[in-house]
């Protein structure tokens, strides 16, 4: 009984915000820690180039190692400064001991939480990496930085509508083992001109190169459509932009996430290529959560589907009623 | 203002949902049916994942028709014994319906029965609607037309298990009413409506009964086969949205009491024909969407 009434007050709480418009949305991905540390240079170093101040620090500072984990950001709105500022500027101590990372790249935050107000959001990655990347005024192309995000595959089913009596039903289907739910790819330059077809092939880049292996009826048409019908969900992306290059060294990238992105666990791969060829990656996290109401009613309703199916009539009843006593006219 | 609805993980314009209440409120209001009929098809226009829009429009169906039973029932307009009957082959209906639905959903063919299941029931209870009604003005308007017999008999008065319904003066066969209870609770479970609009002609032509009494028992079945609904679909499928059914209801509940307003001031048959005519548009709306050529030859989902 009383987890029956604890549940109630949680799809009471839940009601509130989904009646009351004028709850604020949680701020997405912005301010970013990327903008507030080219807004604040530290004190004592001025900035040289309006969007560069932060190169310095990002690529000397030695607790951003490639192989390090992610140091967790706290998750925003409160975006504290997220790098040990060193005291002293470290200019030879870390070079000398160790050699400096040719990439290093973070996330902008490591949860994203979906909310009743849930519209989708933006996931800024961004890094500096050793040697001058994106094209360069003097000497052709420089490095490139390839940054790919997604989650755990699952199995999907593609059917194709036929017609049967001039009625439009679902009819062959093909079964992908593993599809992945989301699969966001941006870098320096299309992914054609940064890699070879070898190297796309064997690292399995690009949309055009994902593992899809299907059951069923064999037609590359199946494939065809199911990578059109994620890329209309938005759901996959491959960027036709270049990513954001600031001095030749740091990158930044916006990562978009729809409204129905899943919830889980993302893995974002870093990659800085040179000739062609991957030279250095990095591997980052982030975790999609419901938070608050929104979970507490997925939970309830997952966990608890007979007290949630109890709570909702109850709810509903109570809604039509309380309704029909406020809107009366007699 | 975008809201996020939990079930259906989607996020959709909250007013837009109010708008949607309010209105499929309002018309119920005026012809005293529950309005799932017309509620469950717009969601899935507008995007909402068809097992979600059938299992949170029984819920809407449930809270926008609690009002009218509490004033029917005020009124001593509900037959509760015949609302008992109907409500006993509701139940069976309503679960193995769910069984039904689950199934189809395995299928991959969810979504194709629900519009078939719109065209044929719609279609054919409009069409019948719409004939009886224009026909009840045509003689209205004929000076010195024939009496009207109460009811007429047929096969069905000859069948056994006879029970006697003091309130809707009948002296009738119990299967009958099961019958027309079994069918109004599949129909909910697959189609996400409370039946009011097929019942409450079955009741009146079928079965009979006065019509100060149908829309109260009827009301009666729809809120209650509507809850089992919700409860057996939360269980076998999990797709009630409880965010999205509170939302419809806010708006649903006050265009009801604009519409009941309204509704008392048109006359029997007008209403009947204007409710049978907006059940035929549905129905030809979505045989529309059956018979066109999709935008995208192929559909995706995830593996069932």
């Amino acid at each position: 009984m009383r987890r029956i009434a604890g549940a109630l007050g949680l799809l009471l709480a839940a009601l509130l915000p989904a009646a009351a418009p004028a709850q604020p949305a949680p701020p997405p991905a912005a301010p970013t820690v990327f903008e507030e540390l080219a807004l604040a240079p530290p004190p004592g170093r001025p900035a040289i180039l309006p969007p560069a101040p932060t190169a310095p620090l990002l690529v000397q500072s030695p607790p951003l190692l490639p192989d390090a984990p992610a140091p967790l950001l706290p998750a925003l709105p409160p975006p504290p400064a997220p790098v040990p500022t060193p005291a002293a500027p470290v200019l030879d101590a870390p070079a000398a001991a160790t050699p400096r990372p040719a990439l290093v790249a973070e996330l902008s935050q490591a949860r994203v939480e979906i909310t009743t107000g849930f519209t989708g959001t933006e996931l800024l990655v961004f890094g500096a990496t050793d040697r001058l990347i994106g094209p360069q005024p003097s000497a052709g192309h420089g490095d490139d930085v390839l940054i790919v995000a997604q989650n755990a595959p699952q199995p999907m089913v593609v059917r194709r509508k036929i017609r049967v009596l001039g009625f439009w039903i679902n009819g062959p289907s093909a079964r992908f083992r593993s599809v992945p739910g989301v699969y966001l790819l941006t870098g320096t330059r299309p992914l054609r001109e940064m890699l070879s077809a070898d190297e796309r092939t064997t690292k399995r880049l690009g949309l055009e190169n994902l593992p899809l292996d299907s059951t069923g009826i064999q037609d590359p048409s199946y494939r065809q459509a199911l990578l059109q019908l994620k890329q209309d969900a938005h759901l996959w992306w491959e960027a036709d932009t270049p990513l954001r290059i600031a001095g030749a060294r740091l990158f930044s990238a916006r990562l978009p996430l729809p409204a129905t992105v899943q919830t889980g666990d993302y893995r974002v791969e870093v990659m800085l290529v040179r000739d062609g060829r991957v030279l250095a990656r990095q591997e980052l996290g982030f975790r999609v959560e419901r938070v608050g109401t929104a979970a507490s009613i997925a939970d309830v309703a997952r966990q608890e589907p007979l007290v949630y199916g109890l709570i909702c009539i109850l709810l509903a009843a109570f809604a039509g009623w309380m309704g029909s006593v406020l809107f009366r006219r007699s | 203002m975008q809201v996020y609805l939990p079930i259906a993980e989607m996020s959709v314009d909250a007013l837009l949902l109010l708008g949607i209440g309010f209105g499929v409120g309002w018309l119920s209001g005026m012809f005293g049916v529950g309005g799932g009929f017309l509620l469950t098809p717009i969601l899935i226009l507008i995007g909402i994942p068809s097992p979600v829009a059938v299992a949170s429009g029984a819920n809407q169906t449930l809270g926008a028709s609690v009002s009218g039973l509490i004033a029917q029932w005020r009124k001593g307009n509900v037959d509760l014994k015949m609302g008992g009957v109907l409500l006993a082959g509701g139940f069976t209906g309503s679960f193995l319906g769910v069984q039904l639905f689950a199934w189809l959903r395995r299928q991959g063919q969810v979504d194709l029965a629900v519009s078939i299941f719109y065209v044929v029931v719609l279609g054919s209870v409009g069409a019948l609607m719409v004939r009886e009604s224009v026909r009840a003005i045509l003689r209205r308007r004929q000076k010195g037309a024939k009496p009207k017999r109460l009811h007429a008999h047929f096969w069905m008065h000859g069948l056994p298990f006879k029970m006697r319904f003091r309130k809707s003066r009948l002296y009738i066969s119990v299967i009958p009413p099961l019958l027309v209870g079994f069918s109004i609770g599949v129909l909910s479970a697959v189609m996400g409506v409370g039946g009011g609009f097929m019942l409450v002609p079955a009741m009146i032509y079928l079965l009979g009964m006065p019509t100060s009494v149908v829309i109260g028992t009827s009301l009666f079945q729809v809120v209650f086969v509507a809850a089992n609904v919700t409860v057996l679909q939360a269980v076998s499928t999990g797709s009630v949205d409880i965010v999205l059914t509170l939302l419809l209801l806010i708006g649903g509940v006050a265009g009801a009491q604009f519409g009941a307003a309204m509704g008392t001031r048109l006359r029997g048959e007008e209403t009947r024909a204007l409710l049978g005519a907006m059940v035929l548009a549905v129905a030809l709306s979505l045989l529309w969407g059956l018979v066109a050529t999709p935008e995208s030859a192929f559909v995706i989902g995830p593996l069932p």
